[in-house]
C-alpha cells in the first residue's frame, strides 16, 4: 500500500512530519472502536478531528484506514462527515481498503434519515475508485428517485461523479435518459439545476463521439427545454441562475418577437444583487441581439448602469473581473461608456491590477470631447511615486496621442513629461515620442527640440535608448550634435549590454552617415568594426550586411537603409477580430481576463508555449522528397492564399507544402516600416548578389552536421520576392500549420555544440541553450532555402524554435516562445 | 460552464495550508504546492488575482490575514467565482460570530469542511444561503432536521427549505414583539483636484434590514426616488408632494426582492429573510451632497522647511455632527519635525504613512475647523527630485445624514395575523474614497 506521493510533498518544512503522532492515534483508534461505552463519539470526535487537521496539513494518514472505518459505525452524524472525508480523499490511493467502506456507506444509503442518505451516497460518488463503479449503480438509481430533493439533488451530481470514474457505467445504466427526465419534471429547482449541470457537462463530453449525445445537447437548446426554464427562473438560486442563463445565452430564438419576449421576462435580472447573475444576464442580452443592430446598441445602452455598479462595488477583485469584461466591450463600442469616463478614475488605494484596467478604459473611451480631461487625470498619475503606474499612465497618453487627430496639446505634455527628469518617466516617454514621430512626422521639429536636450546618459533603459538613438539616426540632419552623440555611443560599444540598442545604433549611424557624411565617417568606421567583432550574431551579421552594401554601392545601400518613410497610419493591431470575437462569444469568462480564447489555454496543445504532442516530435523526413525544389513562384505568392492553395495541391506536392507556411513575415513592431521597405528593396534587387555566401555554410557548420565547409559558390538564385504585407498570426499560424499534412519529415540527431550555437545567435540568453535536454530536429533545404526545426524540452513545457534561412541572405534564427511567432528577414 | 472549481485552499500569509478541499480529479494534488511557488512567493502576489500556472487557473483572494484559492482548470466564470467567496466567506463569518481569520478558521475547521460539502458539490455551487444551512449545520455539531425524534425538529419541513422556493426564509417564525430595523449606509466617494473642481463624485449606499417579524410578512418599502414617485402620481392620480426627489443611478436588490414588481409598478415589495441582510444597493451619481470640503495650502519654503494649512469645512445641518474624523496630510519621508496648531481635535505625525493625522472625535455641522502646520525636513543628497504630493485622504461618519439625500418614506408590513410592527430607521454616510489633490 504505497502511501500517496502528492501529501508526503505537499507537507511543508514547517510542520512536522507526523509520524509518531499519527500511529498514536491509530493506537487510540483501535481501542475505541469495539467501545460501546458512552462518551466514546466525543472522544471520537477528538480523535477524528485530530486525524482530519493532519491530513490537511499534508501529512499522511492513510495508514489508519482501517481503524477510520472500523470507527465508522456510529450514528453521530458529525463523526460520519469527517469519515467521509476521509475516505473521500484516501479511497483513491488504497483501492483495496476502500471496498471497506462500500458496506457501510451503503448502508448508510438506505438509513432512514435523508440527510445521511445523501450524505452517504455523495460519499460514495466521490470514492473515485474505477473497479468500484458497480457498487455505485445501484445507490445512484435509486437515490434518483428518492422522495427526498436533498437526495435526488446530491445523486444528480453523482452521475456526472460517476461519469468522470466510468463513463461507460454511466451510459449503460441509461443515467443520462433518467437525469433528463427528472431535468423536466422535478418540483425541486435545486434538483433541476443540478441535473442541467449534469447534464451538460457529460453531453458535451460525450458529443464528439457519439451522435446521440450531440443530438441530445442540441435538444436542451430546443425551444420547449429553454421556456421551461424561464418559467422558473425565479425559483432557481442566484447560481443556478448563473446557469440557465448561460444555456439561454446559446440559444437561437426564431424571430425577433421572441427575442423581445425572452428579454423583457429577465430584464428585471439586471437588478440581481448578485454580481454573476446580472453578468450572466447581460452576456444573455448581448448574444441574442448579436443580428439586430440596432438593438444591440439599446443593449448597450442599458447595461451600462448594473456594469458600472459592479465596478465599484465589491471587493477588488470582483472589480477586476467585471472591468475585463468592461474593456471587452469597450473595444466593440467605444461610445457606450465616453460620457461616463469619470468612473475610471483610478482611487489612490486601490491595488495595481485595477488602476491598470482603469488606464486601459481610459484609453479606450478617450474621444474627441474628454480627451483633454482624461489626459490631465493621466498626467496626474504620470507623477505618481509608484512607479509601475507612472509608466502605465504615460503610456495611455501615448495610445490616446496615437488615437487622436488633435494631438498637439498631448505631445505639449508629453515633452513636459522628459522636463521632470526622472529617469522611469522620460524613459517611457523617449519610447512614445519615437511612435508618435512615426505617425504624426509634422511633430518632429517640436519633439526633436526637447530630445535633443536629453543627455543620454540619463536614459539607462534599452527600449529608451534604442528609441533616442532610432530618433538621433532619423533626425540627424536637424539635430546639430546626433553624430558626436552617436560616435560617444559607438565609444562605449563594450559597455553596451543590450544587443536591440547596438542593432539600433548600427542602423541610426549608417542614416546619419548618409546624410552628414563627412562628420560620420570615422564613427561608421568605428561601429562596423566593433559590430563585425560583436558576439552577437545579430549584430554581427548586420554590420557585415552594412558593410557590403556600402562596399557594393552607396546609392543602393542609401535606398534599403534610408529610404524615404511613410507615416504609418495605423499601428498594427495585436489581435485579429476573428479572435476578438471569439473571445466575445465566451463573455463572462476566463476568456476575457485573460484576452484570449478558451481554446488557448484549456486545450493541451495549445497550452504553454506550442507544447507539442510526441508523434509530432518524431518527425521523421524522408530526405530524398525533401531535396525537392520549391517553385520560386510559389514563394512569390500571398502566403495566406498559398495556405489555402496547398491543401488542394497536396497530392501533387506532398513534400514541398510545409514549406509555404513558413513564409510569413511580420515584423519587429518597433522596426516595422524600416524593416519591410528594406526587405522589398533587398529582395527584389535585379543584380545577383556577390557570389561568397560566408553565411549559409557558417550556419551549416553551426548545425555541426559535419558537411563539408569548402567554399563552394552558391547556385546564382532565381529572383525571389517576398510579400512585404504578409502578416500571419501566432493562432492562425498554429491552426494552418495543424491543418495541413505531415508531409515530410526527418529526425536528425544533433551534437549540443551545434545546437547552443544556433541558440546563442538567436538571441536567447545561455540558460535556454544549457536547458537543452531531449531534442528533435529536422533540417530541411532546397537550393534557396533551408528550413529548421528544433523542438525542445525545459521543465515541462516544449519550445519549439523554427529558423529559415534564405542561402543568400544572412541567417537568422527566430524563436518561437510564447507564441509570438516573430520573424525577421534582414 | 459557470465556476466548477477543482479545488479550494486556504492558506495562512505564510502558506500554510488550513483547508484543502479537492472536488474533482482534473488537476493535481500539488495545486497548494503550485500557488505557492509560483504565486505566494514571488513579486507576483498581489499583482493580479487571476494566474494561470500550467493547464490550471489560480482565483485568489485575500480576506484578512487568510488567502482562499480556487484552482479551475476549465474556462470558468470569474465574477463567479469571486462572488462565490465572498458569499462563502460572509457565511462562514455568519457561523463564526462576525470574525474570519486563520485563528476563526483552525477553531472550526471541521466546520468548515461540513459547509463546503454542502455550499460545492463537485465543483459547482450549491445553496449558500446562511439561514438555510444553519437549520442543518449548527456550530454545535450536525443536528438533523430529518431525525426521527420530534424533539430535535424545530421545523417540520426543512428540506423543502434546503432546496425549495421560499429559499430564505423558514416558515413557523414567532417574535413576542415584532421589529424592523433599516440602516441607510452611504459612502461619498471623491476626488477633488488641487484647484478644489470635482473630478468624480459617487455615493454607494446599501440599506440594510433587520428583521424580527413573525410568519410570512409581505413589506413593501417606499423611497423617494424619481421615478418611484412620478409613478405612484400617475397611479393615484394625485400631483407629487413638492419636496427632494432623487435620481438612483442603478440599483440592485436582494433576491428576495419581487423584481417583476419593482420592474411595473417601482415599488420595492418583497418577503424578508428572518435576522439580518442587504435589501438593496444603489448608486448616485447626481446632485450629491459633499458633507465635507477640504481647502489645503501646501508651501514649500526652502529644501527644508514645508507649511502645511488644511481648513476643513463641514457644509451638513448644524445640528447634526460627523463622528470619527481622520484626515490624513501627507507629507514627504525625510520630515523630521512637525509643529502643531489646531483649532479643534488633536494632530500628530505618523511617519510609518507619512502623514500628518488630523483627528476630531466630534464635528459639529456648518464650523471651519483649521490644522496649520510647520514640517521640517532632513535635507538630503539626493532630494533633487521634487516630491510628489499623494493626495490627501478623509475618514468620517456622519449620522442621520444621507448625502444622496436618500429618504424612507414608508415601510409597510403586511401579514396574515395583521399583527403590529415597530419600524426603525437609521441613516448615516460614511467616507468611502475621500480624496483632495493638494
Amino acid at each position: 500500500m504505497a502511501p500517496p506521493a502528492q501529501s508526503q510533498k505537499s507537507a511543508s518544512p514547517s510542520q512536522p512530519s507526523g509520524k509518531g503522532e499519527v500511529s498514536d492515534v491509530k493506537m487510540q483508534l483501535r481501542q475505541l472502536a469495539g467501545s460501546r461505552s458512552p462518551g466514546t463519539d466525543d472522544a471520537k470526535r477528538e480523535l477524528f478531528k485530530k486525524v482530519i487537521s493532519y491530513m490537511t496539513i499534508g501529512i499522511d494518514v492513510s495508514s489508519v484506514f482501517s481503524e477510520m472505518v472500523m470507527c465508522s459505525a456510529t450514528s453521530d452524524i458529525v463523526l460520519k462527515k469527517m469519515c467521509y472525508l476521509y475516505v473521500g480523499n484516501y479511497a483513491k490511493y488504497n483501492p483495496d481498503l476502500a471496498l471497506l467502506t462500500i458496506n457501510f456507506l451503503q448502508r448508510d444509503c438506505k438509513d432512514e434519515d435523508p440527510m445521511i442518505r445523501g450524505l452517504a451516497l455523495r460519499s460514495l460518488c466521490s470514492l473515485r475508485v474505477a473497479n468500484l463503479v458497480e457498487y455505485l449503480v445501484g445507490p445512484l438509481g435509486t437515490g434518483l428517485k428518492d422522495g427526498n430533493s436533498y437526495v435526488r439533488m446530491v445523486a444528480a451530481i453523482g452521475v456526472l461523479k460517476l461519469y468522470h470514474i466510468s463513463a461507460s457505467t454511466c451510459m449503460d445504466a441509461d443515467f443520462p435518459a433518467m437525469l433528463k427526465h427528472l431535468m423536466l419534471n422535478d418540483k425541486d429547482a435545486q434538483v433541476v439545476a443540478n441535473c442541467l449541470t449534469s447534464l451538460q457537462e457529460i453531453w458535451g463530453l460525450e458529443a464528439s463521439t457519439s451522435e446521440e449525445a450531440a443530438r441530445e445537447r442540441e435538444t436542451l437548446l430546443s425551444k420547449p427545454v429553454i421556456y421551461y426554464f424561464l418559467n422558473r427562473i425565479k425559483e432557481f438560486s442566484e447560481w443556478a441562475q448563473c446557469i440557465v442563463l448561460d444555456l439561454v445565452a446559446k440559444y437561437v430564438p426564431s424571430d425577433s418577437n421572441e427575442i423581445f419576449d425572452v428579454m423583457n421576462l429577465l430584464e428585471d435580472r439586471l437588478q440581481h444583487a448578485n454580481g454573476a447573475v446580472v453578468l450572466a444576464t447581460i452576456k444573455m442580452f448581448l448574444q441574442l441581439t448579436l443580428s439586430m443592430t440596432d438593438v444591440h446598441q439599446q443593449v448597450y445602452e442599458r447595461i451600462k448602469a448594473p456594469l458600472l455598479t459592479l465596478v465599484s462595488s465589491g471587493s477588488p477583485e470582483q472589480s477586476y473581473a467585471v472591468l475585463s469584461h468592461l474593456h471587452l466591450l469597450v473595444m466593440r463600442a467605444p461610445f457606450i461608456f465616453s460620457s461616463d469616463y469619470k468612473h475610471f478614475y483610478c482611487q489612490y488605494n486601490e491595488p495595481f491590477y485595477v488602476k491598470k484596467l482603469k488606464l486601459e478604459m481610459l484609453t479606450a473611451v478617450a474621444n474627441e470631447s474628454n480627451t483633454y480631461d482624461i489626459v490631465t487625470e493621466l498626467c496626474e498619475y504620470a507623477a505618481n511615486v509608484d512607479i509601475p503606474m507612472a509608466r502605465e499612465s504615460i503610456r495611455a497618453v501615448g495610445k490616446i496621442a496615437l488615437q487622436q487627430y488633435d494631438v498637439n496639446a498631448i505631445v505639449d505634455r508629453l515633452l513636459q513629461f522628459l522636463e521632470m527628469e526622472k529617469e522611469h518617466v522620460t524613459a517611457e516617454t523617449l519610447v512614445l515620442v519615437k511612435d508618435l514621430l512615426r505617425k504624426y512626422p509634422q511633430w518632429s521639429h517640436d519633439c526633436i527640440a526637447v530630445v535633443g536636450n536629453i543627455s543620454s546618459k540619463n536614459v539607462q533603459e534599452p527600449k529608451a535608448k534604442a528609441a533616442l538613438i532610432w530618433m538621433l539616426g532619423e533626425y540627424a540632419q536637424d539635430m546639430q550634435d546626433a553624430p558626436y552623440i552617436l560616435e560617444s555611443l559607438i565609444e562605449n560599444w563594450d559597455e553596451e549590454h543590450s544587443a536591440e540598442v547596438r542593432l539600433h545604433l548600427l542602423t541610426a549611424i549608417m542614416k546619419c552617415f548618409l546624410r552628414r557624411p563627412p562628420e560620420t565617417q570615422k564613427a561608421l568606421g568605428a561601429a562596423l568594426a566593433a559590430g563585425l567583432a560583436d558576439f552577437h550574431q545579430d549584430v554581427h551579421d548586420r554590420a557585415l550586411f552594412y558593410y557590403r552594401l556600402l562596399k557594393y554601392n552607396v546609392t543602393v545601400a542609401e535606398r534599403v537603409v534610408d529610404p524615404p518613410k511613410q507615416a504609418v497610419s495605423v499601428f498594427a493591431d495585436t489581435q485579429s477580430s476573428e479572435i476578438k470575437d471569439r473571445i466575445f462569444d465566451e463573455f463572462n469568462s476566463l476568456s476575457v481576463v485573460y484576452q484570449k480564447p478558451s481554446y488557448m489555454f484549456t486545450d493541451k496543445e495549445h497550452r504553454g508555449p506550442f507544447e507539442f504532442s510526441e508523434e509530432l516530435g518524431n518527425l521523421s523526413i524522408d530526405t530524398e522528397l525533401a531535396d525537392n525544389v520549391v517553385p520560386a513562384q510559389r514563394v512569390e505568392a500571398n502566403d495566406k492564399d498559398l495556405l489555402l492553395s496547398t491543401s488542394e495541391k497536396e497530392d501533387n506536392h506532398g513534400a514541398s507544402n510545409n514549406s509555404s507556411a513558413y513564409n510569413a513575415p511580420s515584423y519587429d513592431g518597433s522596426r516595422m516600416v524600416a524593416a519591410s521597405q528594406a526587405q522589398q528593396d533587398l529582395v527584389s534587387l535585379d543584380q545577383p548578389p556577390p557570389a561568397d555566401v560566408p553565411a549559409s555554410l557558417a550556419i551549416d557548420d553551426l548545425l555541426g552536421l559535419g558537411l563539408p565547409v569548402a567554399p563552394s559558390p552558391a547556385p546564382s538564385p532565381p529572383a525571389l520576392k517576398l510579400n512585404a504585407k504578409a502578416v500571419l498570426d501566432p493562432n492562425s499560424f498554429q491552426q494552418k500549420w495543424r491543418q495541413l499534412p505531415l508531409a515530410a519529415s526527418q529526425e536528425i540527431s544533433m551534437n549540443p555544440q551545434g545546437v547552443s550555437c544556433i541558440v546563442k545567435s538567436s538571441g536567447s540568453s545561455s540558460a535556454y541553450a544549457r536547458s537543452f535536454h531531449p531534442l528533435h530536429c529536422f533540417r530541411w533545404s532546397s537550393p534557396e532555402l533551408q528550413v529548421l526545426f528544433l523542438r525542445t524540452k525545459r521543465g515541462r513545457a516544449f519550445y519549439l524554435s523554427c529558423g529559415l534561412y534564405f542561402n543568400r541572405l544572412c541567417p537568422n534564427l527566430v524563436c518561437l516562445r510564447d507564441q509570438s511567432w516573430k520573424k525577421m528577414i534582414e | 460552464m459557470p465556476v466548477a472549481a477543482s479545488a479550494i485552499y486556504f492558506l495562512n500569509l505564510r502558506g500554510d495550508v488550513l483547508i484543502n478541499r479537492l472536488y474533482r480529479d482534473d488537476v493535481g494534488g500539488n495545486m497548494v504546492d503550485a500557488f505557492r511557488t509560483h504565486i505566494m512567493q514571488t513579486k507576483e502576489l498581489g499583482t493580479c488575482p487571476v494566474r494561470q500556472i500550467g493547464g490550471c487557473s489560480f482565483f485568489y483572494m485575500r480576506i484578512s490575514n487568510v488567502y482562499i484559492v480556487i484552482v479551475v482548470s476549465s474556462n470558468a466564470n470569474v465574477a463567479c467565482a469571486f462572488k462565490f467567496v465572498v458569499e462563502a466567506v460572509s457565511l462562514f463569518k455568519s457561523y463564526f460570530g462576525g470574525t474570519f481569520d486563520e485563528d476563526a478558521i483552525r477553531n472550526n475547521f471541521v466546520l468548515i469542511y461540513e459547509l463546503l460539502d454542502e455550499i460545492l458539490d463537485f465543483g459547482y455551487p450549491q445553496n449558500l444561503s446562511p439561514e438555510i444551512l444553519k437549520l442543518y449545520i449548527t456550530q454545535e455539531g450536525v443536528r438533523s432536521p430529518f431525525s426521527s425524534k420530534p424533539v430535535d425538529r424545530p421545523v417540520p419541513n426543512a428540506t423543502l427549505q434546503v432546496t425549495g422556493a421560499v429559499g430564505w426564509r423558514r416558515e413557523g417564525l414567532v417574535y413576542k414583539k415584532n421589529e424592523v430595523f433599516l440602516d441607510i449606509v452611504e459612502s461619498v466617494n471623491l476626488l477633488m483636484s488641487s484647484k478644489g473642481s470635482v473630478l468624480r463624485c459617487d455615493v454607494t449606499g446599501k440599506i440594510l434590514m433587520k428583521c424580527f417579524l413573525s410568519g410570512m410578512p409581505d413589506l413593501k418599502l417606499g423611497l423617494n426616488d424619481k421615478i418611484g414617485l412620478e409613478k405612484e402620481s400617475q397611479i393615484k392620480s394625485r400631483p407629487t408632494k413638492s419636496g427632494k426627489t432623487i435620481e438612483l443611478d442603478d440599483v440592485t436588490f436582494h433576491q428576495c426582492v419581487n423584481l417583476t414588481r419593482f420592474n411595473s409598478e417601482k415599488t420595492v415589495s418583497f418577503v424578508p429573510p428572518d435576522g439580518e441582510f442587504e435589501l438593496m444597493k444603489y448608486r448616485i451619481t447626481e446632485g450629491v451632497n459633499l458633507p465635507f470640503r477640504v481647502l489645503p495650502t501646501i508651501k514649500e519654503l526652502g529644501r527644508t522647511r514645508m507649511e502645511v494649512n488644511v481648513k476643513v469645512k463641514s457644509v451638513f445641518g448644524a445640528k447634526m455632527f460627523a463622528l470619527g474624523v481622520v484626515v490624513k496630510i501627507p507629507v514627504p519621508k525625510q520630515t523630521a519635525k512637525v509643529n502643531f496648531q489646531v483649532t479643534s481635535g488633536r494632530a500628530k505625525y505618523n511617519p510609518s504613512i507619512d502623514c500628518l493625522v488630523w483627528k476630531i472625535r466630534k464635528f459639529p455641522g456648518q464650523t471651519e475647523p483649521t490644522l496649520s502646520a510647520e514640517v521640517e525636513l532632513i535635507s538630503t543628497i539626493t532630494e533633487k527630485k521634487s516630491w510628489t504630493r499623494p493626495p490627501i485622504q478623509m475618514e468620517f461618519q456622519v449620522p442621520m445624514f444621507t448625502a444622496s439625500g436618500l429618504r424612507v418614506r414608508f415601510l409597510k408590513v403586511w401579514e396574515k395575523s395583521g399583527y403590529n410592527t415597530v419600524e426603525w430607521v437609521r441613516y448615516i454616510t460614511k467616507a468611502g474614497s475621500y480624496e483632495v489633490r493638494c
